[in-house]
């Protein structure tokens, strides 16, 4: 019973590997898809920063940003088989409510509030992260690590 | 006689004395002409950057141009999704991080620059998407100098070198 559970998990994941490399071998614009979760991650990444300096008023602005950098994910997917761009669009559907909400949450100035709304919208991009080869992949907060790193001075010859 | 020939040399004297003066007069100005041209720029240099499509980044994110040199800097914005501006702001070295602050506090009637901040070198006006913005300035002593996009929170990735050489 038990090694039947086991052969089923490992013969799952062993498909859902197969299935993201198969994914990752059709997809039509993958560079396109790519930068399309990039510029997500980056705004993310921007909104962390106006959390971190408590720059509420900004938030909205970064929302706007996020609503209209989805474009070049649905471009991206566009002429995908009808069943994926599906579910991409669902996910993106409600990574895209999730960055609103940090926009109307930011109007109560409230970091708990946005701290939390935030970390919805980061786990949001993970799953539709998740929907794509990780080659592609761009999760929220790995992307574009500011250059307040360097002191402020001059950054990397080459980030 | 002798007295005037004392007379025609005391003139002549006289004469030379105003053509010294007048000389000089006009030496002086021209000197300091001479002076003023050997600082003018030395070379004409057009540089081209470019937002990386609508992410938050410079391309190329590294310039270079001789020191003195008169830089015509052209700024294309090529987002296609994000409508918010960028600009391009030269700073001395080690003042980005604070300009970019400074930039907050500047707000958006300002196009996000700090007017008369001494550690701004030059700043293009902002650029909304699909157009382009220009700036001219002289080319700082020989140095790394950063530049940055000073639109509220873009200036922590979306920045850059511009390498100064000796001439």
């Amino acid at each position: 019973m038990f090694r039947t559970r086991s052969s089923l998990v490992i013969t799952g994941l062993l498909a859902s590997l197969f299935a993201a490399a198969a994914l990752a071998a059709d997809l039509q614009s993958p560079d396109m898809v790519k930068m399309g979760l990039h510029i997500l991650a980056g705004v993310y990444g921007d909104m962390d920063r106006k959390l971190a300096a408590e720059q509420y008023d900004r938030l909205p602005h970064e929302n706007q940003e996020f609503q209209e950098g989805s474009g070049a994910l649905r471009d991206a997917v566009a002429h995908e088989p009808a069943a994926f761009k599906g579910k991409v669009e669902a996910d993106l559907k409600e990574t895209l409510a999730a960055a609103q909400k940090v926009a109307d949450t930011s109007k109560t100035h409230d970091k708990t509030q946005v701290s939390a709304a935030l970390a919805a919208l980061a786990s949001s991009m993970k799953t539709l992260n998740a929907l794509f080869p990780e080659a592609l992949r761009a999760e929220p907060g790995t992307v574009d690590p500011p250059w307040m790193q360097h002191g402020g001075k001059a950054p990397p010859p080459n980030k | 006689m002798m007295k005037g020939r004392a007379l025609k040399v005391a003139v002549s004297a006289q004469c030379a004395s105003r053509r010294t003066v007048l000389l000089a007069a006009f030496a002086i100005p021209f000197g300091y002409s001479v002076k003023a041209l050997s600082a003018a720029p030395k070379k004409q240099v057009q540089l081209d950057i470019a937002s990386d499509g609508d992410l938050l980044a410079f391309k190329p994110d590294q310039l270079t141009c001789p020191t003195r040199a008169a830089v015509h800097l052209t700024f294309t914005h090529t987002g296609k999704y994000i409508t918010q501006d960028h600009n391009w702001v030269l700073t001395v070295p080690g003042a980005a991080e604070a300009v970019a602050q400074a930039a907050m506090a500047a707000e958006e009637h300002s196009g996000w620059t700090p007017r008369g901040d001494k550690r701004v070198l030059a700043a293009t006006p902002p650029c909304g998407k699909g157009q382009h913005v220009s700036v001219d300035f002289t080319a700082p002593a020989p140095g790394d100098y950063p530049f940055l996009c000073t639109t509220p929170g873009h200036g922590a990735v979306m920045h850059g070198i511009l390498h100064v050489t000796p001439n």
